[in-house]
């Protein structure tokens, strides 16, 4: 499965992928935060996880009082524009984040695995390492089993398909559409990103408009 | 005015309703780009087909074709599901997943829910809104439905106050949830908005996204007391035949609030964005004038409209209904509904497009949705079930569905099915489904 955000077509079948816009300068003015409005798009639902630790986690046990960025990967996604980017985005916010504590205090960040056969907490723990600064809350988390993840993917509509090889083996890549969600601090999902838009500097904005209380914007 | 002028004028007022009451869109290159693609071939076609009186169980019904060359039952319709009743059938789309298929009425404003990956020869539906009207605020006749990131946009074109052309975007979630109203800018409430001309008339139609632009277009038709109303009334009535829109709205996609109001006069109706990275416009036509017009992002980043092509004789009132952009933005498929032609332009140069091929298909045609690669080009023929003709000359179809191959800068025929000798009701809007989407 591929979106034409993900595999950009355009003039010319041999043009290179291009990159989505989170890895470079956003090429219009971002938001300014707090200008407009993000509606509730319904209660982020609960679930079961174990941490990078392999202790037991909930979802909203993670969302308690934060405004929290969301984002579904599985650690060895070879799509440029998926998981990768989702990653990269999110450090990208980490690092602002560091430079506004009373910000950071308020946020957290949740990476969720949906690969648990083979990401387990200490490839998580391994790939967590390679991005987590200690001054802001990123967790990375996985699930016991299969079983246990497909209740949190239908809760979050996020469809995930194996694919196969010509022998009707799994060849160990997955098609998604890559959604981020941003959840606040009352567990409402308030934005859905996708690769197209799924920027630090628009993140960081919507962050600060639906985080409440008096917070310093840089 | 001699008998003759008379009727031709008659007929093109008549012609221009019917258009206008009608509309089409998109297909595979001409969805949202938030949403996965069929690159390779398609496996069916879903038809959303509305009821007629006297032809089949009169119901509006999504309609599954099997395009698979290779299958049994290539050409043959392999599944259709009734709703229950007619609520004037039009538009439908795709949720950015492609695992729903969201069909909407103009008359009574629902909106059904189909579920396309559970069996994608076998859709069924999934749920039912029918409370659009009151929960988006007085928001009437749900026409475009569009994909955004874990939610779908809704054009309207009308509201429940006057039945007038004032209208707006609704947002819900791909569950079918309600999220909120965006009201198009007017006169009275231009909303921050720049008014770039004369208009600001807030009425809705289609809508596209740009999201590396973080713009938004919108175009503009009429109110359900135009669209619903008997043709001979609105004939009579020069005020009503005013109330057409005039405007592309250009808005800030993530704030959803409207930055600038294009005057586009004449009824613009289909809009098509080029997928080309660095191609910042988009296509529209207008239905009463029968013109091309480029939206599109100045040196200065400013967005701004010009008419850049003629489409046939405007005198003849050919009447552009549904338009379809290559994936490579180098051609846009063009239907005039008054002639029962497709039309080829050659949009190479987006500043002076080109007709390059004409082909009659029907008596009648509206829809026209091709493949990725280009190589299918499928038509339907509906537009309203009020203003549809009727009748069809000696060899024209009248209600169909047709496919074709595009090779060699031919259209080839591949198939017809007659929806009314079939008893289906009259096809209107074309999705494409394939397993391949779910891993099947």
């Amino acid at each position: 499965m591929a979106t034409s955000e993900q595999q950009p077509h355009h003039k010319g079948a041999d043009e290179p992928q291009v990159l989505a816009p989170g890895y470079s300068a956003l090429k219009f003015p971002a938001p300014a935060a707090r200008s407009y409005a993000l509606p509730s798009l319904g209660a982020a639902a609960d679930g079961v996880l174990l941490d990078s630790s392999g202790a037991p986690a909930t979802l909203h046990g993670l969302y308690d009082d934060k405004t929290v960025v969301l984002s579904f990967i599985y650690t060895s996604c070879p799509d440029v524009n998926g998981c990768p980017l989702a990653t990269f985005v999110l450090s990208q916010v980490q690092q602002r984040l560091s430079s506004n504590e009373s910000l950071a205090d308020k946020v957290r960040l949740v990476s969720v695995s949906f690969d648990p056969a083979n990401d387990s907490p200490d490839v998580l723990a391994n790939y967590g390492r390679s991005f987590r600064r200690h001054d802001v809350d990123w967790r990375f988390l996985t699930t016991e089993s299969e079983e246990s993840l497909v209740p949190i993917l239908d809760d979050y509509d996020q469809a995930v398909i194996r694919d196969i090889g010509p022998d009707g083996e799994s060849i160990g890549t997955m098609s998604h559409i890559l959604r981020v969600f941003l959840i606040d601090q009352n567990k409402n999902i308030r934005n859905i990103y996708s690769p197209s838009f799924l920027h630090p500097d628009i993140l960081l904005a919507d962050i600060l408009t639906v985080t409440t209380g008096e917070l310093p914007t840089d | 005015m001699d008998t003759y002028m008379h009727r031709r004028l008659l007929a093109a007022l008549i012609t221009a309703s019917i258009l206008l009451f009608g509309s089409a869109s998109a297909d595979e290159t001409c969805m949202s780009p938030y949403m996965a693609k069929i690159v390779g071939q398609e496996d069916f076609v879903y038809v959303w087909t509305l009821g007629i009186e006297g032809v089949g169980d009169e119901q509006d019904k999504l309609v599954t074709i099997d395009v698979r060359p290779d299958s049994d039952t290539y050409g043959e319709v392999v599944h259709s599901l009734s709703v229950g009743g007619r609520n004037e059938a039009h538009h439908s789309g795709l949720t950015d997943d492609r695992r729903y298929l969201w069909a909407s009425g103009l008359d009574t404003s629902a909106i059904m829910i189909f579920d396309i990956h559970t069996d994608p020869a076998k859709p069924r539906l999934s749920r039912k809104i029918d409370d659009f009207v009151e929960k988006s605020g007085g928001v009437v006749g749900p026409h475009t439905n569009y994909a955004l990131p874990g939610r779908m946009l809704l054009t309207g074109l009308s509201n429940s106050a006057d039945h007038g052309g004032r209208t707006a975007m609704v947002e819900y979630t791909n569950a079918g949830d309600y999220i909120t109203t965006h009201w198009m800018p007017t006169d009275d409430n231009l909303n921050g908005a720049v008014k770039g001309g004369n208009f600001a008339d807030g009425y809705g139609y289609d809508v596209r996204a740009l999201p590396r632009r973080n713009v938004m277009i919108t175009s503009s038709f009429t109110g359900w007391n135009n669209y619903m109303m008997n043709l001979g009334a609105v004939m009579a009535d020069p005020e009503a035949m005013q109330r057409f829109g005039n405007t592309v709205v250009v808005w800030d996609l993530h704030t959803r609030k409207p930055r600038k109001i294009l005057d586009v006069p004449g009824a613009p109706l289909e809009i098509r964005c080029a997928w080309g990275s660095r191609s910042n416009y988009c296509f529209t036509t207008t239905a009463l004038t029968s013109k091309i017009w480029l939206i599109y992002e100045d040196d200065s980043g400013d967005w701004q409209a010009k008419a850049v092509a003629d489409i046939g004789d405007a005198s003849l009132i050919p009447l552009p209904v549904d338009i379809s952009i290559t994936a490579d933005d180098q051609q846009l498929w063009v239907n005039t509904w008054n002639d029962g032609l497709t039309r080829l332009f050659d949009i190479s140069d987006p500043e002076a497009p080109v007709q390059i091929l004409e082909k009659k298909i029907g008596a009648q045609i509206n829809m026209v949705s091709q493949s990725w690669d280009g190589e299918r080009v499928y038509y339907t023929s509906s537009v309203l079930s009020n203003w549809d003709k009727v009748e069809a000359p000696e060899g024209e179809d009248l209600q169909y569905f047709k496919a074709y191959n595009w090779q060699d800068g031919e259209l080839q025929h591949q198939f017809t099915i007659d929806f009314l000798a079939a008893k289906l009701g009259t096809p209107h809007q074309m999705r494409f489904g394939a397993y391949s989407l779910y891993g099947k």
